[in-house]
């Protein structure tokens, strides 16, 4: 309860100085914009020629992330059961934390007094943090959204809070994450409402502006902005346009991952990435089915997170080439193969290359009974996940990324071609790979 | 000093340091060919499901000193023809091992239940005894058993025991011995009788279980232990500190494996001064799941002897608020793993959002302080002032262990014992999404005129009467 109340310490503002220049602005972008302090550098290395898939180098104040990326997602400080000796040898240079969570435990004031998430949890790589809105209506009862910020129960004694946009920065300030994202305005991509929708995304620009202002430290953690605009293509241009005139160091495209149809994902991907700057990096929220990435990629999206890779570890399934392995199945009690053959991380590689040589029999006979079979798991998932974001980059690089894309599905649907998802197909072909073509 | 050594054919035990053959400390080695050496007296770490507690494979390996392990068959055998009987390995590896995934040279103990044993409802019987597996109850005769050693190749087997639930009545004892008796004899027979090739011969170091009972009482058992099985037996398994007294002395060079569930230092202690050499601790996986970092050590450090003040507490709780934004290490001046690279504030954090990594690194650090608590005793012992500092330890630290304030780990049916009637519910309910619906649900009918009771009921509650 302590907890809420430093999550929303600060009082109302009674009014915001930028909000009144941000609504006159919400036509043309500003012509007289300050051009925003960034903490990152962001090298640009190789374009497909046939795709928009782009390989870049993201530098930040805890190390370099090569891009594409997949984060893997340290919800509450920790990633489900792993040392961060564990992570960083999975190759992870950037993760998450949820700036919701560490609002309630430990709080802003450990968070102070520890001198951030990154002592915290003996982290020395980058973190990224979330805005918390998305939390506050996904897992909240009766949360409200109002031009002040997002209304909800206290889950602990259901007392009425608040939570503004300076609130979420000056958490995330006091997390001290490497990218920080604004609070937006977050509604289900399958909202009916279109007013609503087009309320929501005039708001996120609005509140944009307050968390420009609170910002302290531009220097240190990098703002990302996160357009919205629901599944409604128009208002996704206009809210890039919006945005992208405030100049924040990357970019965010919000809002999916809902429930939403593959098809209209990708054509929201496919129209912002079309507006966005090239020099910038761009990041899809809460995208991490392995399919869904390569595509996004082509599309030219550069960071991905999803808890997808590690949940799905703890219920005992293995992400492989050929897509996930239940061990929990039967099949596997006395299947003595690695859980991926050719696999590089620590659980797969044998005893005589220094990894623990561990078996899929084994897996199965530990997977959700013991918290060591969800550790091992997890290391497993996110090897994999960044091992495939290596091999996308690389397949950029040397401008193979259409062969990548033919070859990765055609592993997935063992080369069934009848069996491909018709909205990756129909993504592709837009971009110009018809994975249906003979090869 | 006396300097004995007893030498089976699979295993060494030399005992370097004793006053007397038995009721006193002793340092010994323990050597089994291509195995790591223990230095004796040593805890046993114990497996479940063939894994050290929130210990994952790379951390065990990586952060920690553990040099042996102890299973339970009963974490294995859950189906019919199980797979860890499958396991492909080459002539002289131990499936078992194979199957658990840890390496050759790891000195592996088998016994049939895990430990400690969930106490199990249904009877032994004159052939087998009543286990736990993951599936339900299930019974293990002493022919399967066995088996099993000769088909898994542990290191050291444990023989099975008849041991009783509760406090065994006159004829229940005299079952247990002759069972117990019985079954060893069996056992013998099978692993390195003459009915057996020379290759076929168990490999395995067998400890001969001695019971929790009076010495008169296993007499006859305890006399083939000293005559007939001498020359079979690597070493004897015990289970209860007294049993310690009621070892002859001509089986004292035989190292003594102490099954019981110390709750405090003191009483492991104890044990080593009755002259137990390998002993479970699992007060020490119970610390690290209740969120305590055991904090001594063993001789107590000089500099705490000349203090008068309170006891100093055996570990820190983690749960309490005092640590949340404490960033000192659990242990003062610790070297394990987790006191190097994280602190006391984000343990708490952990325990308190109920992440896993709290418990894997409080059994990183629990089993360094337990593992330097050992080497202490056995420097102790071999400087000869055991006795003194044993004395000393004893008035410093707290006579127990701190209580846990918290929730521990999600407990699995295997790790409880079995259901009775009436018992509340172990842990609360967590998911309640639902709660709200049923809530509703419950008040729209509530408005609908019909009490929640039948007549007897109302009945009782003096509403009405029952014509």
């Amino acid at each position: 309860m302590l907890c809420h109340r430093l999550l929303a310490r600060r009082p109302p503002r009674t009014s915001y100085p930028s909000l009144s220049i941000s609504i006159a602005n919400m036509s043309t972008a500003a012509p007289t914009r300050n051009s925003m302090p960034s903490a990152l550098t962001f090298d640009r290395h190789a374009k497909c020629s046939t795709t928009k898939a782009r390989a870049s180098t993201l530098h930040l104040p805890h190390g370099s992330v090569p891009l594409p990326i997949f984060m893997p997602v340290a919800t509450q400080a920790s990633l489900k059961g792993l040392t961060y000796d564990q992570l960083r040898e999975t190759g992870c240079m950037l993760c998450l934390n949820n700036t919701y969570h560490l609002g309630l435990k430990p709080g802003q004031a450990v968070l102070d007094a520890v001198g951030g998430a990154h002592k915290l949890q003996g982290w020395d790589r980058n973190l990224l943090t979330d805005s918390g809105g998305f939390q506050m209506v996904s897992l909240l009862q009766l949360a409200t959204v109002t031009e002040e910020g997002v209304r909800f129960l206290s889950p602990h004694d259901g007392s009425p809070m608040l939570l503004t946009p300076e609130h979420s920065i000056s958490l995330q300030n006091s997390i001290g994450s490497d990218i920080i994202m604004q609070l937006d305005d977050v509604i289900a991509t399958t909202s009916p409402d279109h007013a609503r929708i087009k309320e929501a995304m005039d708001r996120s620009v609005r509140w944009l502006d307050r968390c420009i202002a609170e910002h302290k430290y531009p220097e240190r953690q990098n703002l990302f902005c996160i357009i919205q605009g629901g599944l409604d293509l128009e208002l996704r241009k206009q809210c890039c346009e919006e945005m992208v005139a405030r100049d924040t160091p990357g970019i965010a495209i919000g809002g999916l991952s809902g429930g939403e149809a593959k098809e209209e994902f990708c054509k929201v991907v496919d129209t912002c990435t079309d507006i966005l700057p090239e020099h910038k990096p761009r990041y899809v929220m809460g995208v991490g089915y392995p399919e869904d990435i390569v595509v996004a990629v082509a599309l030219g999206a550069d960071m991905f997170d999803c808890v997808w890779p590690t949940r799905t570890a703890r219920f005992g399934d293995a992400i492989v080439s050929s897509g996930t392995l239940k061990l929990s199945h039967k099949s596997f009690a006395d299947d003595f193969g690695p859980v991926e053959e050719g696999c590089t991380c620590v659980c797969c590689r044998p005893t005589d290359q220094g990894g623990l040589g561990l078996t899929r029999a084994y897996m199965h006979h530990i997977t959700a009974k013991e918290t060591v079979g969800a550790h091992l798991l997890t290391i497993h998932n996110v090897h994999y996940m960044l091992t495939m974001m290596g091999k996308i980059r690389q397949a950029i690089i040397d401008d193979q990324y259409p062969a990548f894309l033919r070859k990765f599905f055609s592993d997935i649907y063992q080369g069934d071609k009848s069996k491909y998802p018709e909205w990756a197909v129909g993504a592709l072909r837009g971009v110009g790979v018809d994975l249906l073509a003979d090869s | 000093m006396d300097q004995a050594t007893s030498a089976s054919p699979v295993m060494t035990f030399s005992v370097l340091t004793s006053s007397a053959p038995v009721l006193a400390p002793r340092v010994g080695r323990l050597a089994i060919p291509g195995r790591k050496t223990l230095a004796t007296p040593h805890h046993v770490p114990l497996t479940s499901r063939g894994t050290v507690p929130h210990v994952a494979h790379d951390v065990m390996r990586d952060h920690t000193e553990i040099n042996s392990l102890y299973a339970g068959l009963e974490d294995f055998i859950a189906k019919k023809d199980a797979p860890v009987y499958k396991t492909p390995v080459a002539n002289h590896e131990s499936p078992l091992k194979k199957f658990i995934c840890v390496a050759d040279e790891m000195p592996l103990i088998l016994g049939p239940r895990r430990f400690p044993p969930i106490p199990c409802p249904p009877a032994n019987t004159s052939t087998s005894i009543a286990l736990l597996t993951s599936v339900g109850f299930t019974q293990l005769s002493a022919a399967e058993y066995v088996k099993s050693i000769q088909k898994l190749k542990p290191d050291i087997a444990i023989g099975m025991v008849d041991l009783a639930n509760k406090q065994p009545g006159s004829k229940r004892r005299a079952k247990m011995v002759d069972r117990t008796h019985a079954w060893t004899q069996e056992a013998l027979e099978q692993l390195y009788g003459n009915s057996a090739a020379e290759e076929n011969k168990s490999k395995s170091a067998f400890f001969a279980p001695v019971l929790p009972l009076d010495n008169a009482q296993q007499s006859l058992y305890l006399d083939d232990l000293e005559s007939e099985f001498r020359w079979d037996i690597s070493g004897l398994a015990l289970y209860q500190s007294a049993s310690l007294g009621f070892v002859p002395e001509s089986l004292a060079d035989l190292p003594r494996l102490l099954f019981s569930e110390p709750e405090t230092p003191h009483n492991i202690l104890r044990d080593v001064s009755l002259g137990a050499d390998l002993l479970t601790t699992p007060l020490l996986g119970a610390s690290s799941d209740g969120g305590i970092a055991m904090e001594f050590t063993f001789p107590a450090p000089a500099a705490l002897q000349e203090s008068k003040s309170e006891p100093r507490p055996l570990g820190i709780d983690l749960w309490l608020g005092d640590h949340a934004t404490d960033t000192s290490p659990l242990g003062e001046g610790c070297e394990c793993y987790t006191c190097k690279h994280y602190h006391r504030a984000y343990i708490h954090h952990l325990l308190v959002a109920k992440e896993m990594t709290a418990w894997a690194l409080l059994q990183v650090h629990n089993f360094h302080v337990m593992d330097n608590f050992f080497a202490g005793v056995r420097e102790s012992i071999q400087r000869g002032s055991f006795e003194q500092d044993v004395e000393t330890f004893a008035r410093i630290y707290a006579s127990s262990m701190p209580e846990s304030k918290g929730t521990g780990p999600r407990l699995r049916g295997y790790q409880l014992p079995a259901n009775g009637p009436n018992q509340p519910r172990r842990m609360p309910k967590i998911w309640g999404q639902l709660d709200d619906a049923i809530q509703k649900y419950a008040e729209s009918q509530s408005e609908v005129a019909t009490p929640d009771t039948d007549a007897s009921g109302l009945e009782e509650h003096g509403f009405a009467e029952k014509l």
